[in-house]
């Protein structure tokens, strides 16, 4: 046994964590931090080079780093902004205004009864009896959102808010596309796996292999989604099949309704084997004498589903289920839209294209319009949103609980 | 006690930091050294350009003959798919290209950046310019009195046709009648139900040098001029928005360059709003084909720039001498005859053989009638909003009114930026 000095033992301690510790700072502290003070800033395609001559920007920027080359551009440097936080507040438009702040609480109005539906399931479900059913009050509750928000004239605050606002038009835009694309996946996922969970299908090794396959695909998916393209072109398979049948099929992506419905069907279409891969995982995990017990009882398929096998996996699809929502295939999609459609249609100039989703448009601000700054921007934005609901989605899924006990 | 270790161990890292900015930042000094070429060492020149299919065999051609008369150099051609984007990366860094084959509307942006040289530095002058090149290819790779490249080639965009499949008696004879042009689409399209008169690539996307033509064929002077001034609120502006509109129910709904030219090769289309640039693609083809001005395009200027890596690695008077051979009289000559551009270099444009040309006369006309591109950074500000504001007009997002509204102020908005 050896006795260590505090001051040993500290320095010991360190020289194994300081590696780790240099690591983290470098590559995960400071893109965070340097972004940030390139949102403050007026950096674009205009103003592209830093000015070393100022402490912070020649401690931040790597450009002013001995390692790196000056620029000799004839470019003014890039400043502070001023307002420092002019960027954000071009971002989010009329946020900061009365009527912007009037919208966000009529919109919040309208989420207040399903909350409160929430809480009272929350409340009677721990009761014995209770007065009215969970389906009831969620029916309620919806109700009085849709009449609350009739009564707000709710897509009128929706139009106030994207006035003047590139982040709540695309982060409106994002969520809509998770709320669609992620029910669905599973929806299909787990009528799949169901199908393919039964004891009567022969051959079941090999249809699960195949429908394994898009995830497969997934791993070339420019190419797959430049397929999927083709399909929709104006002189595409899909018009052309449409065309045998004597219809005159439409110009599937220049059309900003249906080209949102065509990444969510691509969408679907990779990412559906990962939700059939987890739901199947936990179906087989499903004792069978739960279900031999429902039948001797007299229960029907749907009631088994319903109080036996959505119960019984919901531990297992739920955390896929969040991080299907906040990854790439959700909240982060970029790929399979940036092949598809590179975000457009167009919905006019200097608003974002009718499938531009929050990842495609941080994309086109630096690399198509080397807006650094206002991407920078609009990365804190996002990332603080993200982070929240990273936080609310570990809650709820409780995937953390673990490591407290 | 573990605390104390952690703020030394922060003020370490911190003065570490602090330390390293404060060091001086500048490149490593330029070593007084031949160029490599002149000392026999073997030296490799990389171009990033954006030339393709059969027009790039041409060019290639005259590279392979410099490697063969200078043994020590080797030219490496790369087309990177997104040049300007890669710039930004790759010049920071020190690596990238020696030289980038681009038009002369990125000069603005490229010398704001830092990414190229003055090519006065390297001993390029002004007489030597104007004594080699044509006036209009001189005007456009000088900005603040500056040379930022060497004219490879002009250019404007015309309608070429299939001469198999209609006559020239097919289009307006007046090159601003888009009223007639309609009308002959119309005609087309209905006599030909699948087939189009002519295939403009830009529309149905976001091109706006393929959408020049009409804008400026209906009068506008210009999206942006070297002032900062913008014309899309204008009621010719309007008018060219209208006249896009009505044409889209004549023309294909979807277009690109390979669209077009597929559609070209197939009969789909009898015409194809473009350059020279696929003029040896269409020969390939076996296309018998004919020039026709039509509006007011963008007139180009293909430049070869050399980039301040390559001062930085003394290989910029190698690309010097490499982009003047390119650009020398018999050199131009020989890429014109093969891919029938307009060569920029005055001898070469004077040839008997490229004078006798068809495509110089076709694509020389519509040069004549042209918008010359401007190289400032304003030029910068109206691809995006020029782009989206047709496509809107052409999928029927916005009317020509609002979509161009838009971009006036989508265009404003930037160049205030700018300035």
């Amino acid at each position: 046994m050896i006795a260590w000095s505090g001051r040993r033992k500290a320095l010991m301690i360190l020289a194994f964590i300081g590696p780790t510790l240099l690591g983290i700072l470098f590559l995960n502290i400071y893109p965070i931090i340097y972004n940030v003070f390139i949102s403050f800033t007026n950096r674009n395609q205009y103003h592209p080079n830093p000015d070393c001559s100022v402490l912070v920007t020649s401690i931040i920027e790597p450009k002013c780093w001995p390692f790196f080359k000056a620029s000799t551009g004839l470019g003014t440097p890039y400043t502070i902004q001023s307002p420092a936080f002019a960027n954000y507040e071009t971002l989010i438009g009329q946020l900061a205004t009365r009527p912007g702040l009037i919208a966000i609480a009529e919109i919040l109005l309208c989420v207040v009864p399903l909350i409160v539906a929430g809480q009272v399931n929350k409340y009677y479900n721990r009761k014995i009896s209770r007065p009215i059913s969970g389906s009831g009050v969620w029916i309620i509750g919806l109700a009085l959102t849709i009449l609350i928000g009739w009564l707000v004239n709710f897509p009128n605050a929706l139009d106030q808010l994207q006035t003047d606002s590139d982040f709540f038009i695309v982060v409106f835009r994002t969520i809509l596309f998770v709320a669609i694309t992620v029910p669905i996946n599973y929806i299909f996922g787990l009528a799949v796996a169901l199908v393919l969970n039964t004891e009567y299908i022969k051959g079941r090794t090999f249809f699960r292999t195949a429908m394994i396959i898009p995830w497969a695909a997934s791993t070339m998916f420019i190419i797959m989604s430049l397929v999927w393209q083709f399909f929709f072109r104006d002189v595409g398979v899909i018009n052309q099949l449409l065309k045998i049948v004597g219809i005159n099929g439409p110009t599937w992506l220049n059309s900003p309704t249906y080209a949102f419905a065509i990444i969510i069907l691509v969408n679907l279409w990779f990412s559906y084997p990962f939700c059939f891969t987890v739901i199947l995982g936990a179906l087989q995990a499903i004792p069978a004498d739960q279900y031999e017990a429902a039948e001797i009882d007299g229960a029907t398929y749907w009631q088994q589903l319903v109080n036996i096998t959505l119960p019984l996996i919901r531990p297992a699809v739920v955390p896929a289920i969040v991080l299907s929502a906040i990854g790439a295939g959700g909240f982060q999609m970029f790929g399979t839209v940036w092949a598809i459609t590179t975000g457009g249609p167009s919905r006019g100039a200097g608003v974002p294209g009718a499938t531009e989703l929050v990842m495609v448009y941080a994309y086109k601000q630096v690399f198509q319009f080397n807006a650094y700054a206002k991407a920078g921007a609009f990365a804190v934005i996002i990332f603080i949103f993200l982070f929240i609901m990273t936080i609310y989605s570990l809650r709820i899924t409780r995937i953390t609980e673990g490591a407290f006990e | 006690m573990i605390k104390k270790y952690w703020s030394l161990l922060t003020v370490i890292i911190l003065a570490a930091m602090i330390m390293s900015a404060c060091a001086t930042a500048t490149t490593a000094p330029v070593a007084t050294v031949e160029p490599t070429a002149t000392t026999g060492a073997p030296v490799t020149i990389t171009i990033w350009h954006q030339w393709s299919g059969d027009y790039l065999t041409a060019i290639q051609a005259v590279f392979t003959q410099y490697m063969t008369d200078h043994p020590t150099v080797t030219i490496v051609l790369d087309a990177p798919q997104d040049v300007p984007s890669a710039l930004q990366v790759a010049i920071p860094a020190g690596e990238g290209p020696d030289i980038i084959g681009w038009a002369n509307d990125a000069i603005g942006k490229y010398a704001i950046n830092g990414y190229i040289t003055d090519l006065g530095t390297l001993g390029v002058t002004q007489d030597f310019l104007t004594s080699t090149y044509e006036p209009a290819a001189v005007n456009g790779v000088v900005w603040q009195d500056k040379i930022w490249a060497l004219p490879e080639s002009q250019e404007a965009i015309a309608i070429v046709y299939n001469k198999a499949v209609v006559s020239e008696a097919d289009f307006p004879t007046d090159p601003t009648d888009f009223t007639g042009l309609l009308d002959k689409a119309k005609s087309y399209a209905e006599a030909n139900p699948g087939k189009y008169l002519v295939c403009n690539q830009g529309l149905g996307g976001a091109d706006p040098y393929h959408e020049a033509p009409i804008y400026f064929g209906f009068g506008v002077p210009g999206y942006v001029d070297d002032a900062g001034n913008v014309f899309l609120n204008t009621p010719e502006a309007t008018a060219a928005g209208t006249w896009i509109k009505d044409f889209s129910a004549y023309a294909p709904q979807e277009a690109s360059y390979d669209i077009c030219n597929a559609g070209m090769t197939d009969g789909t289309f009898a015409g194809w709003w473009t350059g020279p640039w696929a003029i040896a693609n269409l020969e390939s083809a076996g296309i018998d084909y004919g020039i026709l001005p039509m509006g007011k395009p963008f007139v180009g200027i293909k430049t070869l720039m050399i980039t301040k890596n390559a001062a930085d690695r003394n290989t910029a008077d190698i690309a010097l001498d490499i982009i003047k051979y390119y650009t020398n009289q018999a050199n131009e000559t020989q890429v014109a005859l093969a891919n029938k551009t307009i060569p920029a270099n005055t001898a070469a444009l004077n040839d008997p053989q490229i004078q006798a040309l068809s495509t110089i006369k076709g694509f020389g006309a519509s040069a004549n009638l042209g918008i010359p591109m401007a190289n400032t950074p304003y030029a910068d500000a109206q691809w995006g909003p020029v782009g989206d504001a047709t496509q809107a007009i052409w999928n029927g997002s916005q009317t020509p009114e609002e979509a161009l509204a838009a971009a006036q102020t989508a265009i404003e908005t930037a160049i205030a930026g700018m300035k």
